[in-house]
């Protein structure tokens, strides 16, 4: 699975673009977390990833912002493998390696709407990404 | 003949002599543990003459000292600032002691003393501010200048409490999440954190302090350093043993020394260290091949904040490093607060320098006490918990007819009714000011005007932090409630008026 992130602007928020596109492509999507409103805002969507392209395609010909979202950034000079934030992650994506080096599968992490890691950090290596919004506020 | 002495014990200066001639055997805690299980205790003995070990993790009880030479005109340094971090004049004009634990004014629970040391470790430049009153041969009063390490005349880490054998297991049963020194706990049991490095840690493998002892050569913050003596609240009956390190910051290497700051807790410095254990005798050989299934801890409550937090069970160190535990029958993730992946380069580090020659064993001058115990302090205030002022709470189930709940705050004279269900657990409370707000309003279900989210206090709370958050919420009553939510009490702010009134 891949995921990828619409942007829906004030313009096209109205408009049933998610489910016209799973009904013309007949392509299941998993929504992982939506922050939207009547302004606009952002959809994070899993996709299989052979799909991947041609659900792109059809969400860019309706208008809607489409980026392979980079959501949590780990500074690994910073970080010294202490796995404070291992039992935190809902989602499992925070893993030890063999060697017992922290390793995080940016696949899996869902990024804001959870952060439960980055104030648990002591050498503060996790960073969330914003994901830019529209510009009005 | 030396086959002949090798069964009656190996020494110290036969060991280096090792190390000098490239002889040496030396294995870290983790490979000891293996031969061991392969082959042996005596082939182990024979053949092992060293056992490296490591541990990396958060100490709070650490701090440097500094001399940062005179200025011209001298000051009698009175309060200094690094970094915005003051650190203490704790002696004469210049020396200063930078705590790792101290915090930053302008970036507090961000940066403080431990963040400072690494830095000065490091090569940076900082920021030195002090003041003072002034004396006949120190006139100066104010300072302002950098530094960095290259300036300072000694640069040395004397930490007094490090090295914990092991430690306990934190979880918190609270309803909200805490930060503590343990690391963030999410609330009901749902994670659980852990320090040490178990089986590689270095007192783990001598329990008994045969060769750990005041002059003991040791790997610090990727110097070598020395054990200085036992570390405060060094408690080897129970197995919690800790040591006073000292070593020379110039040597380090920010790789096994950083700052590190915990949330809405503070700063802190961890610090890697690693100590050789020599194999003297066949018994050394024995304790350094301890795994961490036979490391025993305690898994605690940090939800109950007193000094005797509830001990919720036993675990061993092999569970722990599995990443999972089961706490009160469900099954959480464990975070590990210090580095296994430094604890082992520690030990493996600390290997190869003595096979290539760098690192000597020393023999200690004198032994660290084996039987001493970390006791409780002496306390001269009378601290009051909620157990002591509590009483009885009139009750009232969720579907009583709201006539029936005025009569009985008539007849008890309360203000405050708990609404409880048949189990006896906490749904909800009522005032005498709800009632007559439904009076008011017309209301005439209980339900409309149960207030659901209530704010509580156990019995083992102090009296001042249950006073606060009544002051906080703008609350006069707290239901007291025990571990599962049942209604046990309730104590009103008239009840604490009244004891402090006594």
């Amino acid at each position: 699975m891949d995921r990828i992130l619409l942007r829906f602007s004030e313009e096209n928020v109205e408009e049933p673009i998610t489910s016209k596109v799973i009904l013309e492509l007949g392509i299941p999507m998993r929504i992982v977390t939506a922050t939207i409103n009547s302004q606009g805002g952002d959809i994070l969507v899993e996709v299989p990833r052979i799909h991947v392209n041609k659900v792109v395609e059809a969400f860019r010909k309706k208008g809607v912002v489409v980026t392979f979202p980079k959501l949590i950034e780990v500074d690994n000079d910073k970080c010294f493998d202490c796995g404070g934030c291992f039992a935190l992650c809902p989602v499992d994506a925070i893993k030890y390696d063999k060697d017992y080096s922290i390793v995080f599968d940016e696949k899996t992490c869902i990024g804001s709407p959870c952060g439960l890691c980055v104030d648990a950090c002591p050498a503060r290596a996790i960073t969330l990404v914003e994901q830019q919004r529209n510009n009005q506020k | 003949m030396a086959t002949s002495k090798k069964s009656n014990g190996r020494s110290i200066p036969e060991i280096n002599q090792k190390i000098k001639s490239g002889d040496v055997q030396v294995l870290t805690a983790e490979e000891m543990k293996k031969l061991v299980e392969n082959s042996g205790i005596e082939v182990a003995y024979k053949e092992v003459d060293v056992v490296t070990t490591g541990t990396f993790g958060a100490m709070c009880s650490s701090g440097a000292i500094i001399n940062i030479g005179h200025s011209d005109p001298p000051i009698k340094i009175q309060r200094a600032w690094i970094n915005d971090v003051e650190v203490s004049h704790p002696g004469a004009a210049v020396d200063l002691y930078i705590g790792a634990t101290q915090m930053s004014e302008t970036q507090p629970f961000e940066y403080g003393g431990g963040h400072l040391i690494e830095d000065l470790i490091a090569g940076k430049e900082v920021e030195v501010r002090a003041t003072s009153y002034g004396t006949d041969c120190y006139p100066r009063t104010k300072l302002d200048t950098v530094v960095s390490k290259d300036n300072l005349n000694q640069f040395y880490l004397l930490n007094f409490r490090n090295c914990y054998q092991r430690y306990v297991c934190a979880t918190n049963s609270r309803d909200d999440i805490i930060y503590t020194y343990m690391g963030k706990l999410l609330p009901k049991f749902r994670n659980a954190t852990y320090s040490g490095a178990g089986s590689l840690n270095p007192l783990m493998n001598d329990p008994d302090y045969e060769t750990i002892g005041i002059g003991t050569r040791i790997f610090l913050g990727g110097g070598q350093g020395y054990v200085i003596g036992e570390g405060t609240q060094h408690d080897p009956t129970n197995r919690f043993g800790t040591l006073m390190v000292r070593g020379d910051c110039k040597q380090m290497n920010p790789e096994f020394i950083r700052g590190g700051a915990f949330t809405k807790y503070g700063t802190t410095l961890y610090v890697g260290m690693g100590i050789p254990i020599p194999i003297l005798n066949e018994g050394l050989a024995k304790k350094t091949s301890i795994r961490d299934e036979e490391i025993i801890t305690e898994i605690v409550d940090y939800g109950v904040p007193r000094r005797g937090r509830p001990k919720l069970g036993k675990i061993s160190y092999d569970i722990l490093k599995s990443g999972t535990v089961t706490i009160n029958d469900r099954t959480v993730k464990v975070s590990s607060l210090s580095s296994l992946k430094k604890a082992k380069k520690i030990a493996s580090t600390l290997k190869s320098w003595i096979e290539n020659g760098e690192f000597y064993l020393s023999a200690p001058a004198e032994t660290l006490p084996i039987d001493s115990v970390c006791n409780v302090m002496r306390q001269r205030d009378d601290v009051t918990f909620v157990s002591s002022v509590i009483h009885k709470a009139v009750t009232c189930g969720v579907d009583e007819d709201i006539k029936e709940v005025a009569k009985r705050i008539i007849s008890e004279s309360i203000n405050h009714v708990v609404v409880t269900d048949s189990t006896g657990q906490i749904k909800g409370i009522v005032t005498s000011w709800d009632l007559t707000r439904a009076v008011s309003e017309g209301k005439t279900k209980l339900t409309d005007i149960i207030t659901k989210k209530v704010f509580t206090t156990k019995p083992e709370e102090t009296l001042e932090a249950a006073s606060r958050k009544m002051a906080a919420h703008h609350i006069s009553a707290l239901p007291v409630i025990d571990r599962e939510k049942k209604v046990v009490g309730l104590i009103t702010s008239e009840d604490i008026a009244k004891l402090r009134g006594r």
